[in-house]
């Protein structure tokens, strides 16, 4: 695994492209790759499960930008979670793996994982149809969680 | 009374869905399906763009077999342009498919169908996970796997870029060739997927074989249907992932089909059911008969022992001794045994790690003579490769400028979602009996499509939390009387 990266601190941006309002965390992250950060890198994935695991090792914070259909809370709600949450919120997950075990498999398997991992998630519809544009109450609320996620990484130790 | 099951989501599936179970007022199961919530609208997506922006769009379909679905695309464009590949070119290709096969299908034997043989079926949901994989086999076992893979798709990246958008296939050949420093990089990539893949076949022979509870459990009749099977054959006879004939043979393993890519319209036609966007592929000779097996029925399986069952062997010598070897237990060819899939898949590992080798040592595969350009118009193409999950089919239709006009994709889990329907029914009805429903119960109904890898592309990317699986019990009324929750 990754022992050698450059920078300590990564923001992960989970989503798909053509999925619609999925793309919320991949938009957000290109924003926010264009604002710069010194030390940050910025890195976006149509991967999950087992890909986490390449992807954040070697780091020792992550921000984790997702999208999340709960149902429970209107869209464009923006949700902040630690990894710890998801051992008890019933999880709309639909992966193989989830982030519990990937920080468990890394652990057994020694590999360095960040100490910190937290998760600015955004409240979507479920897409059905494939499209490449954010629907309005997302690409409204898209500013905000923008906001949000700088203001996170502006507060990291 | 009657009852109801629901189990959703679905766990370690590629996707997400839900199985309903239907008891009757024995208890016993009378009716049972799976449900898979499907993106829609995708041919109308891609009509009005260029035809060569296929191969990086249709990876994105799912983030599980990008590789698979760029492949399909590449070769349909090489039909759409009426241009054959240069030999270099379908070689690189063919090294590129085989790094994803072994990716893959290790990825789906270790941590999703694994658990099931090397934890148990009946062990608490809680341990049927890579962990508890791994507290069985050990830490250096899941080490390998992950180093393995991570050197797999080193490669890949190296060859076509990043693994999940592929920037490799071009109508007519690729876009880069290796150098002689990375062929011997990937000789060493090869060789410990060669040693890797026996490893594996020892294991499944220690944990699964060995075990008389296993064995009897993989041979249980629950988890049997005599179908049709299909899959890409090459000149031989044996199983090509890449390129070949698409031969298709009955439930006693007589060829009934063999025919081009682009003449799978003659063969195959697709059936909707109005509680599915999911269209269910059949032999079009035969006809839709409905959700059932037999030699009468339409419905043809696809996958690993699919593709083990219509081809006459492999063409390597380490994967054909495990391909007999295979066989030989199963009680003869073709063998129906749906859980012999997981089996099947390390055969198939084998002859993905083999083939590296052989591509690698051939000469010609550092040529610089990478691409034949494409010179005739484009109007209609097709290209089939074999996913790790069944046969994938790209069809496109173009205006004379290379416009996209009409799209069709039968993806390989299309073809397996009626046996995945029939064998759902089958194993509930097998496994639940007057009403006792379990955890382990629920899970070896699972094991049953399971066995299949199926890849239904989630709808929406949601949060990397923890995989819940519910079964509710219903009475007649709707009424929850029971519930079960890991």
């Amino acid at each position: 695994m990754h022992t050698d990266r450059s920078t300590s601190v990564l923001v992960l941006a989970l989503g798909n492209d053509i999925k619609g309002d999925d793309a919320v965390a991949l938009e957000a992250v290109q924003i926010l790759k264009k604002e710069g950060s010194e030390g940050i890198d910025f890195v976006d994935t149509i991967e999950s499960g087992l890909a986490l695991l390449e992807l954040m090792s070697g780091y020792d914070k992550v921000l984790l930008l997702d999208s999340v259909s709960t149902g429970v809370h209107p869209v464009g709600t923006i949700l902040e979670f630690s990894p710890d949450d998801f051992n008890q919120v019933l999880s709309t997950c639909r992966h193989f793996m989830g982030l519990p075990e990937v920080i468990e498999l890394a652990k057994r398997l020694s590999i360095d994982f960040p100490d910190e991992i937290r998760i600015l998630a955004m409240e979507i519809a479920p897409p059905y149809e494939f499209s490449q544009t954010l629907t309005a109450p997302i690409r409204a609320a898209l500013p905000s969680y923008i906001q949000k996620a700088g203001d996170l990484l502006k507060s990291r130790g | 009374m009657s009852k109801r099951i629901t189990i959703n989501p679905i766990t370690r599936l590629e996707g997400h869905g839900k199985i309903e179970i239907f008891l009757n007022d024995a208890g016993d199961v009378e009716r049972a399906f799976l449900q898979v919530p499907e993106l829609r609208g995708f041919e109308t997506f891609s009509i009005g763009r260029p035809a060569e922006e296929m191969p990086r769009i249709t990876p994105r379909i799912c983030g599980v077999c990008p590789t698979a679905h760029h492949m399909a695309s590449t070769k349909c464009l090489d039909s759409l342009w009426h241009v054959e590949p240069t030999s270099t070119a379908k070689k690189l290709r063919e090294l590129v498919y085989s790094a994803f096969m072994i990716e893959d299908h290790y990825l789906h034997f270790y941590f999703l169908g694994g658990p099931d043989f090397v934890v148990g079926p009946g062990a608490p949901a809680a341990e049927r996970n890579i962990l508890g994989v791994i507290g069985k086999v050990g830490v250096d076992v899941a080490s390998e796997v992950i180093r393995l893979r991570r050197e797999c798709r080193q490669m890949m990246e190296t060859m076509a870029g990043k693994v999940i958008h592929p920037v490799f296939g071009l109508p007519g050949g690729v876009s880069r060739g290796i150098s002689e420093e990375e062929r011997q990089e990937f000789l060493k990539v090869a060789e410990n997927a060669i040693q890797f893949a026996q490893f594996s076949l020892n294991l499944f022979d220690d944990v699964v074989l060995k075990n008389e509870d296993y064995v009897n459990l993989v041979l249980n009749d629950a988890y049997a249907h005599k179908t049709n099977y299909m899959g890409l054959v090459d000149k031989n006879n044996k199983v090509n992932f890449y390129e070949g004939d698409v031969r298709v043979v009955s439930p006693e393993g007589k060829e009934i089909a063999r025919f081009a890519p682009r003449d799978y319209m003659n063969h195959i036609a697709e059936h909707v059911e109005p509680w599915s966007y999911i269209t269910f592929p059949y032999l079009k000779n035969i006809g839709w008969k409905g959700f059932t097996d037999g030699a009468d029925s339409g419905v043809v399986r696809s996958a690993p022992l699919a593709r083990c069952n219509t081809a006459d062997g492999m063409a390597t010598p380490l994967a054909q001794a495990a391909y007999e070897k295979m066989y030989e237990t199963l009680g003869g060819k073709p063998a129906h045994a749906t859980l012999a899939f997981h089996w099947a898949r390390l055969v198939e590992a084998q002859y993905a790690a083999e083939r590296m080798k052989e591509l690698l040592e051939d000469d010609e595969i550092t040529s610089d003579d990478i691409r034949a350009v494409p010179t005739e118009t484009p109007d209609e193409g097709v290209g089939i490769v074999e996913a790790p999950r069944g046969t994938l089919i790209h069809h496109y239709f173009t205006d004379d400028e290379g416009i996209l006009t009409k799209v069709n994709l039968i993806v390989a889990t299309n073809f397996n979602a009626a046996p995945i329907a029939m064998s759902v029914e089958k194993a509930a009805q097998g496994m639940i009996k007057g009403g006792k429903v379990n955890d382990g119960l629920l899970n070896m109904v699972e094991m049953a499509f399971r066995a299949y890898d199926p890849c239904h592309a989630c709808a929406t990317h949601s949060l990397p939390g923890q995989m819940p699986l519910i079964a509710l019990i219903h009475d007649s009324t709707g009424k929850v009387i029971q519930e079960i929750r890991h």
